[in-house]
């Protein structure tokens, strides 16, 4: 009898050995029925546990689509519509006051197509703030 | 990151269940596990594939809060009821009592090494990387587990016990001899 492993058995039933220790194991299953009985319930113990593996990812695949599992995804919170027209109303409004009460616009319109005032000639006469102009104080002087 | 934890939630919640051994706890685990992996979604390093990643989230989610309990051996012991609980008992699906007897006796670590190696497909390496292990341990926790399960089927069958009987044998001759 040829005396091979379990760790050699387990890795050729993994199929993680090389090609040439693969064969290697293979000559020897075709002479020793021992060591082919063992890979036979090596080879059953995989094959259980993919079943048992492959059996609880269906449980899981009906389970999910019953429940979603994933937390809800957070979407970025829309304002209300009518909130935002609201505040650009009052905006509005807080706007137009301050034109109307500051300015007087647009209830009173100046008048563009005035013609502008003459400005006051410069004589002698005395200005109530700024008192007697230069050419007034010289004359007097004089 | 969203859409493709959504693809791969059955397999989460598979690894979650079979890790923690019951449906209930491995449920809220997940769900501490998807919101920790949305949140820190920009630690995934996009060199190692997304599944070896979110694996290995959850992984380290729960030993680091298994290490937070005063004892995490009885935490991590499993109750038959909860884990019979994970096989589906629809019709058609054939619940294997051996197995599955087996598995709830294995400790987390090695269920979750045999899930990732025999459920996910994954070789040696990957379920290193998921488990933070290097490929030879998670090859010796293989072997225990296989030979183990292999000498309870052995026993079950009396055709194969005899075979197994035989190699023993045959083995003492030779280390006799």
């Amino acid at each position: 009898m040829t005396e091979l492993s379990d760790e050699l058995l387990v890795a050729y039933v993994d199929g993680q050995l090389v090609r040439e220790q693969t064969r290697a194991v293979e000559k020897v299953l075709e002479q020793d029925d021992v060591v082919a009985r063992r890979v036979d319930a090596l080879k059953d113990a995989h094959g259980r546990l993919e079943s048992a593996f492959e059996a609880i990812l269906a449980g899981e695949v009906v389970e999910i689509l019953a429940t979603p599992m994933l937390p809800p995804r957070l979407k970025p919170q829309r304002e209300n519509g009518l909130a935002r027209i609201g505040v650009a109303i009052v905006g509005i409004g807080i706007a137009l006051a301050a034109l109307v009460g500051g300015y007087g616009w647009p209830l009173v319109m100046p008048n563009l197509t005035a013609l502008p005032k003459p400005a006051p000639a410069i004589t002698g006469s005395t200005s109530p703030i700024l008192g007697p102009s230069p050419t007034a104080q010289s004359a007097n002087l004089r | 990151m969203r859409r493709e934890l959504i693809a791969m939630l059955p397999r989460l919640k598979r690894f979650t269940d079979v890790l923690v051994g019951d449906k209930k706890e491995g449920r809220a685990l997940l769900r501490r596990a998807l919101l920790r992996m949305l949140n820190d979604r920009l630690r995934y390093q996009r060199d190692i594939p997304f599944d070896r990643w979110a694996f290995a989230e959850i992984y380290q989610l729960w030993l680091g809060e298994l290490r937070h309990h005063a004892d995490p051996l009885r935490q991590a012991k499993v109750s038959e009821t909860d884990f019979e609980g994970l096989f589906p008992q629809e019709q058609g699906i054939v619940f294997d009592a051996l197995t599955a007897n087996f598995l709830e006796h294995l400790p987390p670590q090695q269920r979750s090494t045999l899930l990732l190696v025999y459920g996910e497909g994954f070789n040696y390496e990957d379920a290193g990387q998921v488990l933070d292990l290097n490929a030879d341990a998670i090859r010796s926790r293989l072997i225990r587990a296989s030979a183990s399960l292999a000498d309870r089927l052995n026993s079950k069958s009396p055709a194969r016990a005899q075979g197994r009987h035989h190699h023993r044998d045959a083995l003492s001759q030779e280390s006799a001899g």
